[in-house]
């Protein structure tokens, strides 16, 4: 339960290096720019980061012309501790791939199942009156007859 | 708490003829509205701003001509009337709705989640402590201990695709798994008239079941970076396609 918003940084991360990559597999490319780094240089060869605020641009080549992201994350003990992602995607399509990738964090789940799950309450669509069944079942009974 | 439930109905019911909506629907006045109805109203208008008009309390008469109507016919119509916009319709002061046609109202999107936070009042008012308000869909917890939730797969209703912790808060889900006829549901675009098809469920978690409500549906037409400037909550949301989608600072874990 908690592990999952101790990792949300992380994992939000993740799922954009695979987006940004996605993108970019498909056409040209992707290049990087440092624009900006506050606070200390990256990255020494043994792993160890210095703490600081990066962004990065990335740019990359879809099928509605150049786009590009900008990436802002803290590091702090070698640990993510905040990204931001802005998107700069002016077709639809860009502004729906990016909007996905800003909003939230993209997966796949799979289903468990429920009465195997230690749960107090189920949420989904609410059920249906009795009367709606009904009425649906005699669709059903009139498209069989026709 | 049934005289509480019997008023809201008797107000905002579509499916009843004595009912306040019923009358507005009959000719274009003035109406005063209870004393309940400006979060209700504030609420819609927020959500009408937030998805550009896709979220409407006027699809009514469009949910009617679909066939969800109050005998369920569930036939479509042969014609399929425009949704009208907020300003050509309504005007609504705080207290007075003014219709400029005769409009059909359909609070559906947030008004039982409405109706959730109503009667945890009315027990709140009794002095009853810890409370779960449970209308099926809407929920409202109150209490020291949170609840544990599955999340419903929308396409296979024994399994959860996950669980969140609910604490104080109120959660609603919103899907058009159980209310589909002839190809069509009930969570429409007002803007085109007919179901929305590129999302399949969606859960919001937020302070009051009322906004819990109305998100999970605006969650269906507008990107939850544009309902958060507007909103503070926590979302779940499932693509056509499987894609499950979900907010960085949700207090769960998702089946993944």
């Amino acid at each position: 339960m908690r592990s999952l918003a101790d990792n949300k940084t992380a994992t939000a991360l993740f799922a954009g290096i695979t987006l940004v990559g996605a993108l970019s597999a498909c056409s040209s490319p992707a290049t990087g720019t440092d624009s900006s780094v506050t606070g200390g240089a990256p990255a020494t060869a043994n792993g160890t980061y210095t703490d600081g605020t990066y962004t990065e641009t990335g740019n990359y080549t879809s099928p509605n012309g150049a786009e590009k992201v900008d990436v802002t994350l803290t590091l702090e003990s070698n640990l993510i501790t905040d990204v931001t992602v802005v998107g700069f995607g002016e077709s639809p399509n860009s502004k729906q791939y990016q909007g996905q990738f800003i909003n939230g964090i993209a997966a796949i789940v799979v289903g468990k199942n429920i009465d195997k799950l230690s749960v107090d309450k189920v949420a989904g669509s609410s059920l249906t009156s009795g009367g709606f069944t009904k009425a649906v079942d005699a669709i059903k009974a009139d498209a069989l007859a026709k | 708490m049934h005289a509480r439930i019997e008023d809201f109905d008797r107000t905002y019911s579509r499916f009843r003829d004595d009912s306040l909506v019923s009358t507005i629907a009959r000719a274009p006045n003035t109406y005063r509205f209870p004393a309940d109805a400006p979060p209700l109203f504030e609420l819609y208008r927020r959500l009408y701003i937030a998805t550009k008009g896709a979220m409407s309390p006027l699809v009514g008469r469009a949910l009617e001509e679909l066939g969800y109507d109050r005998t369920y016919s569930l036939q479509p119509s042969a014609t399929l009337t425009r949704v009208p916009e907020w300003q050509e319709a309504l005007s609504w002061n705080g207290s007075e709705l003014t219709t400029h046609t005769p409009a059909l109202l359909d609070i559906g999107a947030a008004g039982k989640g409405y109706l959730v936070d109503l009667v945890a009042e009315v027990l709140r008012e009794h002095g009853v402590g810890a409370t779960t308000v449970d209308a099926s869909g809407d929920f409202l917890h109150r209490g020291e201990t949170p609840l544990r939730v599955a999340l419903e797969h929308p396409l296979d209703v024994s399994k959860a695709i996950g669980v969140v912790s609910v604490q104080n808060q109120a959660m609603c889900a919103s899907a058009p798994n159980r209310r589909a006829w002839a190809g069509l549901h009930h969570i429409l675009d007002a803007r085109t008239g007919l179901p929305t098809d590129r999302i399949i469920a969606t859960w919001a978690i937020a302070a009051t079941a009322l906004e819990a409500d109305g998100l999970a549906t605006a969650l269906f037409f507008a990107e939850p970076a544009e309902l958060a400037t507007e909103f503070e909550f926590q979302y779940v949301r499932m693509f056509s396609t499987g894609r499950v989608e979900y907010s960085p600072d949700l207090n769960g874990e998702l089946f993944v």
